[in-house]
Order: structure tokens, then sequence, then C-alpha cells
């Protein structure tokens, strides 16, 4: 793929004019160190976020809430959406990107308002020099760095960036920008590389404790019965937030509404967590314990996902550790499992 | 683009008695939505919601759509107090249904309870109606009491009758009445002395998920092979299209992996029969 260099300076026109395409957020850390999605009208400059934001990428082609449907026969909900850029893809995210893009666009239906949303996103990757002590994606076969998966990438050297192209769509924004950019040289690149692997580092030194014996999918191919289950949900209290906060938690309800004279069909984010998610109106529910709920988290992460698509469903960027009000930590339950 | 998470609108044609929660519904669709036999759509009750059936009528009528449904939740029950003329909501068809077309010159035993007879009138219909392909169709259906016995007409009278040496129609229910002349035992108690050559022979099973199990069971007893007995798994479908979660089993979407799944790919999936 090919790289070139931006300055600082440059940078700052060059989303001056992706601005232009149509709404524009960025990853930026705040004054507490927190970093956090933020409208680029809101920010106005920028600087190196250096690990991922706090909330998850999925709500840009996801939403929380959506009207999909009005009905009867009405006018259709599915409307264009206008062009928008992200600026700040860690490589945790772009790899939740990949596996929401598997789900609701393989298949025998694609899902139309993820479609139309994904296509018009233009999204910007980095590489992260700062992570996070929950931070485990290399034990999920995740770089902390934008490998594949972004139209254009960043990496920050010494008086600029390294930008990458990954795209047709990011060589098309770089094009109309054409004199911002230099040929990246091999310092650049050398540079790149060093913190590349100085961050790698670091997240394997904090991981290495919690690597499965061989494969997350043979392990837990042997850990159904297993009590870590049982022994870590009990300070579960069932608030889903570690779904909600999960990049790849693709799970949603359709609740219908009244709408004046006419009725809504609403799509919005659900739990597996929650007791009546599987419940049938015959009165079956075959998640009805929490055990089975907190379970199926994992296994749907690490055995299902990998058979349908060949890549785990959990991309390590550990949110799901942080928003937990049970302090329940995935990788202190998986290490657990297998030796009890 | 096709926005799959609308309905199309559907009149009400009919709504038809079965039994006491029985009823089924004749739908007429704003646009013909042809289908598989065991696919199922997703009825919309304006404002309430939807819910998952398998059509029961046959998959070449093309105009009309029958849903046979138990009232046991809150669609199904306002579904239950609407009547002809009414507009209700349809979407799909969706997931897998029966892989008729790979069961030619073969023996066909199918194994119902209950309101699972309603893709089973699909199927077996689509069977009769190409019945030169097939060499025999075994149909055992069980009811808890007579008065519960789903498509009374056609079970007890008319679909023996299509065709006296190549079908034969088995049924059962679990207590009988002053009027009832035939067995009386769960549905697995005809499933005996078939007169059917396994080895040549598809299962199917479809019914609430205790018929479901042992139901299942008995054809594994009177050895079939995993790989040969077609369910109906019943999970809380959704959105049909195998991305909500809902009717997630192992790695299956059921909504989109079935909902006709063999026994072979689903019996080490947990909680297959809740």
């Amino acid at each position: 793929m090919q790289t070139h260099f931006i300055t600082d300076s440059d940078l700052v026109t060059f989303f001056a004019s992706l601005e232009k395409r149509g709404p524009m957020y960025m990853a930026v850390r705040d004054e507490k160190g927190t970093v956090g999605i933020k409208p680029y009208s809101e920010v106005g400059s920028y600087s190196y976020p250096g690990v991922r934001a706090f909330q998850p990428l999925k709500p840009f082609f996801f939403s929380a809430l959506e009207e999909v449907a009005e009905y009867p026969s009405a006018e259709e909900s599915l409307k264009e959406v206008r062009p928008f850029t992200i600026v700040g893809a860690a490589g945790c995210d772009l790899r939740a990107i990949e596996a929401l893009d598997r789900v609701f666009l393989e298949g025998d239906f694609k899902d139309p308002f993820y479609e139309e949303k994904r296509s018009k996103a233009l999204i910007i990757g980095f590489d992260c020099t700062d992570p996070l002590e929950t931070c485990f994606c290399v034990l999920v076969g995740v770089e902390p760095y934008a490998e594949k998966g972004f139209d254009l990438s960043l990496a920050k050297v010494e008086g600029g960036y390294v930008i990458e192209v990954g795209s047709d769509k990011g060589k098309q924004v770089m094009d109309d920008n054409k004199g911002l950019f230099k040929p990246a040289t091999e310092n650049h690149l050398s540079q790149r590389k060093a913190m590349r692997d100085k961050t790698k580092d670091m997240v394997e030194k904090q991981s290495k404790e919690y690597k499965p014996p061989t494969t997350w999918q043979d392990l837990m191919s042997k850990v159904y019965e297993d009590n870590t289950w049982a022994r870590n949900v009990e300070t579960c209290v069932e608030c889903g937030a570690c779904l909600f906060t999960c990049p790849t938690c693709q799970c949603f309800l359709l609740y219908d509404q009244k709408a004046g004279d006419r009725f809504k069909r609403l799509k919005m984010w659900d739990s597996c967590a929650y007791k009546n998610f599987t419940r049938v109106a015959g009165g079956a529910n075959p998640r009805e314990g929490l055990i089975d709920r907190f379970r199926h988290r994992y296994y749907h992460k690490l055995d299902y996902f990998p058979k349908t698509y060949g890549f785990e469903g959990c991309t390590g960027c550990g949110r799901c550790i942080v928003a937990c009000p049970g302090e329940i930590d995935m990788r202190k339950v998986l290490k657990e499992a297998g030796k009890s | 683009m096709n926005n799959v998470y609308k309905p199309i609108d559907a009149e009400i044609l009919e709504v038809i008695d079965e039994t006491p929660t029985i009823k089924t519904f004749v739908l007429k669709p704003k646009e013909n939505i042809g289908f598989a036999t065991g696919q199922f759509m997703e009825v919309t009750v304006p404002g309430l919601g939807e819910a998952p059936f398998t059509p029961s009528s046959s998959p070449n009528v093309k105009d009309k759509l029958d849903f046979t449904i138990m009232s046991v939740g809150k669609v199904t029950e306002k579904l239950h107090g609407m009547t002809k003329g009414q507009i209700v909501g349809v979407r799909g068809p969706m997931g897998k249904g029966y892989p008729i077309d790979g069961w030619k010159g073969k023996e066909i035993l199918i194994v119902g309870g209950g309101v699972g007879a309603a893709p089973l009138r699909s199927l077996f219909l689509a069977l009769t109606e190409r019945l030169d392909d097939f060499k025999k169709i075994v149909y055992c259906y069980g009811a808890r009491t007579p008065a519960d016995i789903v498509y009374k007409d056609q079970i007890l009278d008319k679909w023996q009758k299509i065709n006296p040496s190549k079908i034969e129609i088995r049924t059962t229910v679990d207590e009988g009445d002053a009027s009832w002349k035939g067995n009386v035992g769960v549905v697995t108690t005809v499933v005996k002395n078939l007169g059917i050559d396994v080895k040549n022979s598809v299962g199917v099973v479809c019914g609430p998920p205790i018929m479901m199990k042992f139901g299942t069971f008995a054809l594994v007893e009177q050895g079939y092979p995993d790989s040969a007995i077609h369910l109906s798994m019943e999970k809380n479908m959704s959105c049909g299209i195998g991305k909500c979660g809902h009717c997630m089993l192992g790695e299956y979407m059921v909504c989109h992996d079935g909902p006709v799944m063999t026994y072979d790919k689903v019996k080490d999936k947990p909680a297959i029969w809740d």
C-alpha cells in the first residue's frame, strides 16, 4: 500500500478539506486523559489520540435506536445518508468494523441501513502509542496499529505523520488534495515500525498471562461446563454495559409503536444478558439462567463467531472490562477456565 | 435498495377456527410473495409487533398465504381477535425450508404434533402435488384431544384418499373421548412398524418442544441417521435475516441457517429442545 508523509500543519489543512465532504468526527484526548469521539467542529485542530476512544464506533453504522419502517404502506424509512468522516479508528476498531460488515452485509439479506451508512463513511485509522492496561488485542489476532480495513491511516513521526492509503476512496481524497503530501522516506517508515514494535511489545507483555494454551476455539471446546462461568457471574447485575460498549455486539430488537395514524418500526440495541432475550411466546427460554447468558457472550465471541467468519468476534479493546460495574474482567474469566 | 424490515400489507380474506386455541388466517398480500415449503415469514399485527410463522399453504399457491396460528402470546392473542377484511403485515420468506428436491424416489416419514401441523401441511401439500417424485409418505400426527386436532377434515379424511397406496396417515390423541375410535397415546406410540425402508427414507419432525425431542429419539430408534432427520427449530426469530441474535443456537442463526435443520447439525448445541 502507498505511504506518504504529511506535516502537522498540512494535516490540519487536509482535515479542513475533508470536512467539506460532510460531518466529521474525531478521536481526541480530553484534559483528564480520556480519549473520546467528538464532532470535528468542536475540536478544530488535531492531536494524536494514542489509543482507541472510550466509545465503540458501531453507532456510526448501527444506531442505538433508529426507525427502520413505517406502515401500512407509507413513505420509505430508508434514506440516503450524507458522506461523513471518522478520524481515529484504532486497530481494534477497524477489526470491529470488519466483523460488523460480515454480519450486516453478508448472508441471504443485507441490512440496508447499515449498508447505506457504511458506504458513506471515510475511515481514517491510526497506530496506537499508549495502550490502556485493559488492552489485549494481540491475543485475538489484532494488531495495535492500522493494519487493514481503513481508507487512510496515520502514524505519528517526527514533524508530521506517515499517511497510508488503504482504499480507492482514501486515494481519491488524497488526490483531491495533492500538494499536501510527500513520499514517505525510509526514515519515516522505520520510525513508524519502531513505534509499532514498541506498542505491540507493551500489549504483549501485559497480555502474556492471559494467553490461551493453544487457540481460543480449542479452549472453548473444553470449558463449557467449567466453574468459571458460575464463579465470575456472581457480580453480574445484568446491566448489559459489556454488550452495549462492545464494538462487535450486533444484537438488536425490532419494536413497533403507534405514530399518528400509522405505525413505526424501531430497531434498537438489545442485550443477550437480558432474561427474555431468547424467550419464545410459548414460554420456552433456552437461556433462562444467568450463567447460560453470561457464558453465551464468551462463546459467541470466541467460538461461534470464528466458526462462521474465521476470526474472533472479540477485538481485545477491553471496553467491556472498563464498563463493568461488577468488575468482571473477560481476560480473568477465561484465564480461570479449564483450571477448576 | 430493498428495505427488509418493512412489512407488505396483507388483507385477511378468511379466518377458519381449527381448534379452541388455533385458527387459520388466509391472507392476501399486496404483492405475491412466493416461498419454499418450510421457509417462514414474520407476520405483523399493526402497532404491536411481529411473530414468526411458517405458511401452512402449498408453496404452489402464489396469491394467498395460509397461516395456522395458536394463541399463546400477545401478538397471536391480538391476531385471534382480528377478522376478515382487516390488514396485517407480512415480511419474508426467510430461512431454509425442507430440501424436497433432494428427496426424489424416497419414502418420507412425517411426525407432527399440535400446531406443528402448520408447516407440515405445507410440506404435505407440496409433496402430494408432485407425488410421482416420491415412493411413499407416512404422516404420524398427534394432538392432545380429538378437539385439538388441526385440519380435522384433511387429516382424518381427505389426505388419505389422495392416494391410498402411497399415503398413510396415522392419527393419535393423548386423551380420547366417547367419539374417538383411533389410537390413544403420544405420537411416538404410532412411530413404529412403519413399513418403511429406513435406508431410503427421510424423517421430518415438527411440534412442541417435548414432542420434538421424543419424536426425534423415536426416529433415531427406528434407525434413521441423524443427517436424515429434519427438524423445524423453534427459537425467538425476530429480524428473520440472521442479524439480531435472538434465535442463536450454537453458531447458527436459526432464522437464517434454519428453521429446518438436520439433527446432526444441531444435536450437540446447547439447549436445542428448550
